[in-house]
């Protein structure tokens, strides 16, 4: 690997060199590390300058689908650092996910589940909702009921928040039914963290705060762990 | 502790009247395997399941290999099933299947005496591990398996909580068994009947062991104990986020004093 030096400016990553690594890792260790890798030029990369965002060069571009191909190879090693990556990407890594998104690999869709929810972009929403209500692993359920929390309503055009931030409560009031207490569990926090969104209505809408008290009750929510979570979360919402 | 696994091939959802009736006919195995199971699952407090599990778990199958199922396997559901019921009549019958031939059915029926805190069943869990890590514990001829099923032996003893100088005797030993599933079993049911951090610190240490068999291992029963001074290795152990939650959980539930409820829950919010 070459890295081209100069005396004015830092190093800069030779993003090509580290796809073909990735490429041509030969065994899971070396893919492993070949994914880690890239996913810190990546990073390093784009860091957004002072006045704007980060254009992207087709060599990123590159980089960014190989880490998206890299969460449908059945290794949850580099399947975790390409989905650290594509966090650290941000929206830029939105549009690689949603196109690359393969049906038939159920892994890799969980992977993709879990960096759109870390993303927290508005166009991961129809993705996130899908897979809270219909998902068979309750992993990306639960993951899904995280992102649902934590959507950046701040990306969105203002006229279009309100009615995101009423999706996110609807998918958590049908996903705080989930048969699993996991994801059940990740509802409460996501319901938390909705209740919590700047951009969400100021104080928390009653329906929301219902939905947390019903899952804090010992006749409504039989898992000990999901109750006290939801009478954590009423407690930091604060009174009605 | 094991990870719950609905039987394969057979996931369409049904009613209880359903399990019960799939339970009761004696036509088809796998139905009545797959009604054990959903019973247990989901709790049925219906008046005829106890009885009904307790009259699956008297009956002896040999293996069918067409229905995909175990040994027994009816049998073995039905044991499960009892000792997520908590219901103490389905000792007696239990207590027998502790004596069968078969070590998976053993197995199956010394976890559920544990889950039903069961002290009749000390002396017989005893008597089975009395001849310790050489003969009860020594490698079956062609298998992978021990003599006895000592980690469910020795688990289901924790779980039930008598903690007598004989039963620490008979613990004891297998803490240096060559195998590293059954020294975490050991060390967990030393924590749980001496509350002494030594075993504690000798569970977190198997969190960082090179296999991930016996992380995952670790992890189940420091959650089991609810040793809450774990709580930060067990958020740092290489291994699948979902069993780490388990562990939480139990942290939570089990558990008590430091790190508090809340350090405990925001860290299983990390996890998510």
């Amino acid at each position: 690997m070459s890295l081209p030096e100069g005396p004015s400016s830092p190093p800069q990553p030779d993003l090509p060199a580290l796809v073909a690594a990735v490429d041509g890792a030969h065994s899971a260790e070396s893919l492993v590390q070949a994914t880690r890798a890239l996913a810190a030029a990546l990073a390093v990369d784009l860091v957004p300058p002072p006045n704007g965002p980060t254009a992207l060069t087709p060599e990123m571009a590159t980089a960014i689908r190989t880490l998206v191909g890299v969460m449908g190879f059945n290794n949850p090693g580099a399947a975790v650092a390409a989905v650290d990556g594509l966090m650290a990407c941000g929206p830029a890594a939105v549009e690689p996910l949603l196109e690359g998104l393969d049906n038939h690999n159920y892994g890799a869709r969980a992977w993709a589940v879990r960096a759109l929810a870390g993303i927290g972009d508005g166009r991961g929403l129809d993705l996130l909702e899908e897979a809270l209500q219909g998902d068979i692993g309750p992993s990306v359920r639960r993951a899904a009921a995280r992102g649902l929390g934590q959507l950046r309503l701040e990306t969105l055009a203002p006229e279009a928040r309100a009615p995101v931030w009423d999706r996110c409560l609807g998918a958590l009031e049908r996903g705080s039914k989930d048969d699993e207490w996991v994801v059940r569990y990740a509802v409460v926090v996501g319901l938390e963290s909705l209740g919590h969104s700047p951009h969400g209505p100021r104080p928390a809408p009653a329906t929301l705060l219902a939905c947390l008290e019903r899952l804090a009750q010992p006749a409504q929510e039989a898992i000990p762990v999901v109750r006290l979570r939801a009478q954590l979360a009423l407690d930091r919402l604060g009174p009605p | 502790m094991e990870p719950e696994t609905p039987p394969p091939g057979n996931a369409e959802p049904i009613s209880e009247a359903e399990a019960l009736r799939r339970l009761r006919q004696n036509e088809d195995q796998s139905l009545q395997y797959y009604g054990a199971w959903w019973l247990g699952r989901m709790r049925s407090r219906h008046p005829d399941t106890v009885p009904l599990l307790c009259q699956a778990l008297r009956q002896r199958q040999p293996r069918d290999a067409g229905a995909g199922v175990e040994h027994n396997a009816v049998a073995r559901n039905a044991a499960r099933a009892l000792g997520k019921l908590a219901d103490q009549r389905a000792i007696g019958d239990l207590l027998e299947a502790l004596e069968d031939d078969d070590d998976g059915l053993r197995e199956a029926a010394a976890r559920a005496l544990g889950d039903l805190g069961a002290e009749s069943a000390v002396l017989p869990l005893c008597r089975r591990l009395a001849s310790g890590p050489s003969v009860a514990g020594a490698p079956q001829t062609n298998s992978p398996k021990l003599q006895e099923p000592c980690e469910a032996l020795i688990e289901a003893l924790g779980d039930i909580g008598v903690a007598t100088p004989a039963v620490l005797a008979v613990i004891e030993p297998f803490l240096d068994h060559d195998r590293p599933l059954i020294r975490s079993a050991a060390t967990r049911a030393m924590l749980q009947l001496t509350g002494a951090p030594q075993w504690g610190d000798r569970l977190v240490t198997l969190l960082s062991h090179p296999q991930l068999q016996v992380r995952r291992a670790a992890l189940m029963d420091l959650g089991a104990v609810g040793w809450r001074p774990a709580l930060g290795a067990i958020s740092a152990t290489l291994a699948e986020n979902s069993l780490k939650l388990i562990a939480l959980r139990g942290l939570v539930e089990q558990g008590q004093g430091e790190p508090t409820t809340e350090a405990v829950l925001l860290a299983m919010d990390e996890l998510l």
